[in-house]
């Protein structure tokens, strides 16, 4: 208990010591409210307009909660085909490297040409930032399959299917996860930046419509809304690695 | 089955390679291996390097066969061959007088490291080449809880793999080839790993072990002592490209007994090896 603790206090006192900073000097040298507001003004901003922040923020989640999984999906689809059919990986490998290279932000546009005005093509969005980093990692823990294991299994004669599902999959769990955890850290800046291209809802839209009403202190609540989600989504995947990678040895026992 | 080999007279207990392996067995039973004038190579930029060189050797049903040599004879390209997963240039490899050759999973395999899954459970890992071959999971695991039991892993049956030590780990290894469903074991350099005293511990563990369950096993070690002590026959292999210099027919009766390697003519007989293996590493060993 003790040591959880000394772990936590240091980020707390810097958070705090960094918004007690951020409160005086706004005060201190008269900054108008509308370049930045002080932390107390955007925490009075936020309960005032709880009831429309709260339903902004659950379609936000809503989104994510779409966008993220099915991108995750694609990601492990893609890096299994990858990773069987070896052609496939030589063919494609530089097309998925150029998915990423396009600006997500010019993309959005050309999604709602191609697929309208609805919840669609901000999924696919979603999925277009998700599934890359879990693709990579994927694909890269497939490839770094134990040689000794893998020996042992064609001595034992296993099929390519029981080497895939018993040694290589669980092999390549601790590397796919590492790219889950930095999907989901995509997630929700994916989502906002998606709201942003069409729609009424969601955090995105929210803090355009502010934007333009000069809300600088609405515009912090949302972000710190929006960062708390993806905190929360990241807190979620770490959970889920704990408990699917659980026979791993802890790294302190090592 | 027993050891069927004559102690040979104090003159030459050592005979040169005979090709028994080329003629059919004349005994009731055929021979759990035969590896029949196996040659390889492999090629490296543009050249080809010999590896093996018309290796035949037998496993009789229950028998303890080692092979030694210096490092990089070839050794386990032999037991790739014999697994399956290479193909050799010539030669076949028999089991049971049926003709196996480049076929996988007709062997049970223990690796140098033990290898074991670490998402696996200790009792789940020991079943792995059952559950391989379509065996009902429950009760490989009832079959497995009984065997940690009795080679002193019992209560770990749930662990994960590194929770164990080395030489646990080295047990649950041989646990995991034992409990497989083909007849022969091949143990490739299982004890390299571990520190010398773990290592004699493990031998005598499994010469305990293999004496109350024989099984056809082809070992493959760079101790001399390892081998006199466990097989039944040695295989003395040259330098690469490998090939067979001598087959020693160990002598001492089973169950071996703590004190053979005091005996005077187990001291001769490691003498013997000790001095071709040094002829063999002294050929190889400047060049590299």
């Amino acid at each position: 208990m003790i040591s959880r603790w000394k772990q936590i206090w240091p980020p707390l006192v810097a958070v705090l010591l960094f918004l007690a900073l951020w409160q005086v000097s706004v005060t201190w040298f008269h900054v108008e409210k509308w370049m930045l507001p002080a932390p107390s003004d955007i925490w009075r901003e936020g309960i005032a307009s709880a009831s429309s922040l709260k339903g902004h923020t659950l379609a936000t989640l809503r989104l994510t909660l779409i966008g993220f999984p099915l991108g995750v999906a694609v990601g492990i689809a893609a890096a299994v085909l990858l990773h069987i059919v070896p052609w496939s990986a030589r063919a494609l490998y530089p097309l998925l490297i150029l998915s990423q290279n396009v600006p997500i932000i010019a993309l959005g546009p050309l999604l709602v040409i191609w697929f309208g005005f609805g919840q669609l093509p901000k999924i696919i969005l979603i999925m277009l930032v998700c599934f890359f980093p879990v693709a990579v990692a994927g694909l890269g823990g497939l490839a770094q399959t134990d040689r000794m294991m893998l020996q042992f299994m064609k001595m034992a004669g296993a099929s390519r299917r029981q080497i895939f599902s018993k040694l290589e999959l669980p092999h390549a769990l601790p590397s796919l996860f590492s790219g889950i955890k930095i999907s989901a850290a995509y997630a929700v800046t994916g989502a906002v930046v998606a709201e942003l291209i069409g729609g009424n809802q969601g955090l995105g839209y929210y803090m355009q419509i502010q934007k333009s009403a000069f809300r600088t202190d609405r515009m912090f609540a949302a972000i710190i809304l929006s960062v708390l989600l993806s905190l929360l989504l990241f807190a979620a995947v770490v959970l889920l690695e704990k408990w699917l990678v659980r026979w791993k040895p802890r790294r302190d026992a090592q | 089955m027993t050891n069927k080999t004559v102690p040979p007279s104090s003159g030459e207990p050592v005979k040169e390679e005979t090709p028994d392996a080329a003629s059919p067995d004349s005994g009731t039973e055929a021979p759990a291996l035969e590896v029949s004038g196996i040659s390889k190579s492999f090629s490296q930029r543009g050249r080809s390097i010999p590896v093996l060189e018309q290796v035949s050797l037998t496993v009789k049903p229950d028998e303890f066969v080692s092979i030694i040599g210096p490092s990089g004879c070839g050794k386990s390209t032999l037991f790739h061959i014999i697994g399956g997963l290479v193909k050799p240039d010539a030669g076949a490899v028999r089991m049971n007088g049926a003709p196996v050759t480049g076929q996988r999973g007709s062997v049970s395999y223990m690796p140098q490291q033990p290898a074991l899954f670490p998402w696996r459970s200790i009792e789940d890992n020991v079943i792995l080449a059952r559950e391989l071959k379509g065996a009902a999971r429950s009760e490989a695991r009832e079959e497995a809880r009984r065997w940690l039991a009795k080679v002193g892993l019992g209560g770990f049956e749930k662990a994960y793999p590194h929770m164990l030590s080395g030489g646990m780990q080295q047990r649950a290894a041989f646990l995991r080839a034992l409990l497989a469903p083909q007849e022969l074991m091949l143990l490739d350099e299982p004890f390299s790993a571990l520190d010398a005293l773990t290592r004699s511990e493990m031998q005598r563990w499994l010469l305990e072990l293999w004496e109350e369950n024989r099984r056809s096993v082809l070992f493959i070690t760079h101790s001399i002592e390892e081998a006199l002590l466990l097989s039944s026959r040695i295989y003395v292999f040259s330098g690469r490209p490998g090939t067979i210099l001598h087959t020693v027919d160990v002598p001492f009766p089973r169950p071996r007994r703590e004190g053979m390697t005091e005996y005077p003519e187990f001291l001769r007989l490691k003498r013997q090896l000790s001095g071709w293996m040094r002829e063999e590493q002294a050929k190889s060993g400047p060049l590299r």
